[in-house]
């Protein structure tokens, strides 16, 4: 496989993402997410000891860790989605979720779409096959939630700056 | 005054004046119009040598005489801008050689280039390039006859973002929508688009 240029991925965008973007994107969230969930439980920790000056420490094994988690979670991305259609780590990897047809999503459908996505976790993850067997790489849960991910990022613009930094490159002289 | 010059002087100056005479009695009776309609304009200039007549005029002082601004002025720059494919004019524009050998390039390093958009830039570009390098083998797998779409209906006229939708507008289900546009998708083995389409 050829290393790609912005150049080439022109192209491609508008077209359905495939695995690799949605996956890494999706490993972004997860650590962005529970990054944030994990400063803000030691936070709450260090605020309680400060007010009450008793040690609170959190057993991420308690049911109501758990589901605390769980909620922020859908929180996270129902709330993304629903408002822009992106989480952080979609923006990074410039994909973006609209809905089956191409249109842009509403609030309903991104909600829809973060309450069904537990689902595609079933059975091993089965649902997540999708992306890469289904004709429109869909996921269960996009079939579901009646949406698609597509590439969305201004790779027109990333491509003057590769021929830009290019430019200004063999501008400059040897050693200079 | 000698005798000789007494005698040819008021000859001559009536010989003058019966020629004057006589060109103006012609010119009044013949019908130059008419005349000139019978003559082949086409095969007179012909035989002239423009190049040669042209390189004898100094072009400098006749655009110096011309005022430029009035005749500017007179110009409906709107019609003639309609008239012009402005879009095939850009698209005959080679950015790559305009980016790389002009101070564009240096301005658009120097506005929006860095270290974390560089990163991102080829981060992105490099996971479009798995995608697609997975999707085909995928593909040859699966042994598919029918190639698959490679965008959603909305997507492709070449938007690079999806349109965004009114908050009131309802939900539409994907099953409501008709399956077989009039203009059918293009398919995964088909050649991707060129830059001006998108």
């Amino acid at each position: 496989m050829s290393p790609r240029t912005p150049a080439q991925s022109i192209a491609a965008q508008g077209h359905y993402a495939g695995s690799v973007s949605r996956f890494l994107a999706y490993a972004i969230d997860l650590a962005v997410s529970t990054g944030v969930f994990t400063l803000a439980l030691a936070g709450i920790s260090y605020v309680v000891q400060v007010v009450t000056g008793n040690q609170v420490s959190w057993n991420r094994q308690n049911i109501v860790v758990i589901i605390i988690y769980v909620a922020w979670e859908f929180f996270y991305f129902g709330y993304s989605w629903a408002m822009s259609g992106r989480t952080f780590g979609m923006a990074v990897l410039g994909v973006r979720v609209v809905r089956a047809d191409g249109s842009a999503i509403d609030p309903r459908h991104g909600v829809l779409r973060a309450l069904v996505f537990p689902l595609s976790f079933l059975l091993f993850g089965l649902g997540f096959l999708g992306i890469l067997v289904q004709r429109e790489r869909r996921a269960l849960h996009d079939l579901i939630a009646s949406t698609a991910v597509v590439y969305a990022w201004d790779a027109r613009a990333a491509r003057l700056r590769f021929l830009a930094r290019e430019a200004e490159t063999a501008r400059i002289p040897p050693g200079g | 005054m000698s005798p000789h010059r007494r005698i040819t002087d008021p000859v001559e100056a009536m010989a003058q004046r019966v020629a004057e005479r006589v060109v103006d009695l012609v010119l009044n009776a013949v019908d130059l119009n008419a005349i000139i309609k019978r003559v082949d304009l086409n095969a007179v200039l012909a035989q002239v040598d423009l190049n040669a007549l042209l390189a004898q005029v100094d072009v400098t002082a006749l655009i110096d005489q011309v005022d430029l601004n009035a005749v500017l002025a007179h110009v409906d720059m709107a019609a003639l801008l309609d008239q012009i494919d402005i879009n095939g004019l850009l698209a005959r524009v080679d950015v790559d050689t305009l980016v790389k050998q002009t101070d564009l390039g240096a301005v658009i390093a120097r506005s929006s280039g860095g270290a974390a958009t560089e990163v991102l830039d080829a981060g992105r570009s490099t996971a479009v390039g798995l995608d697609q390098f997975i999707d085909r083998w995928v593909q040859r797998g699966l042994r598919r006859k029918v190639p698959a779409p490679v965008a959603p209906h909305a997507l492709l006229d070449g938007q690079d973002t999806p349109p965004a939708a009114p908050a009131d507008t309802p939900a539409a289900d994907p099953s409501e929508t008709p399956t077989e546009e009039a203009t059918p998708p293009p398919e995964a083995s088909e050649e991707p688009a060129t830059e001006a389409t998108t």
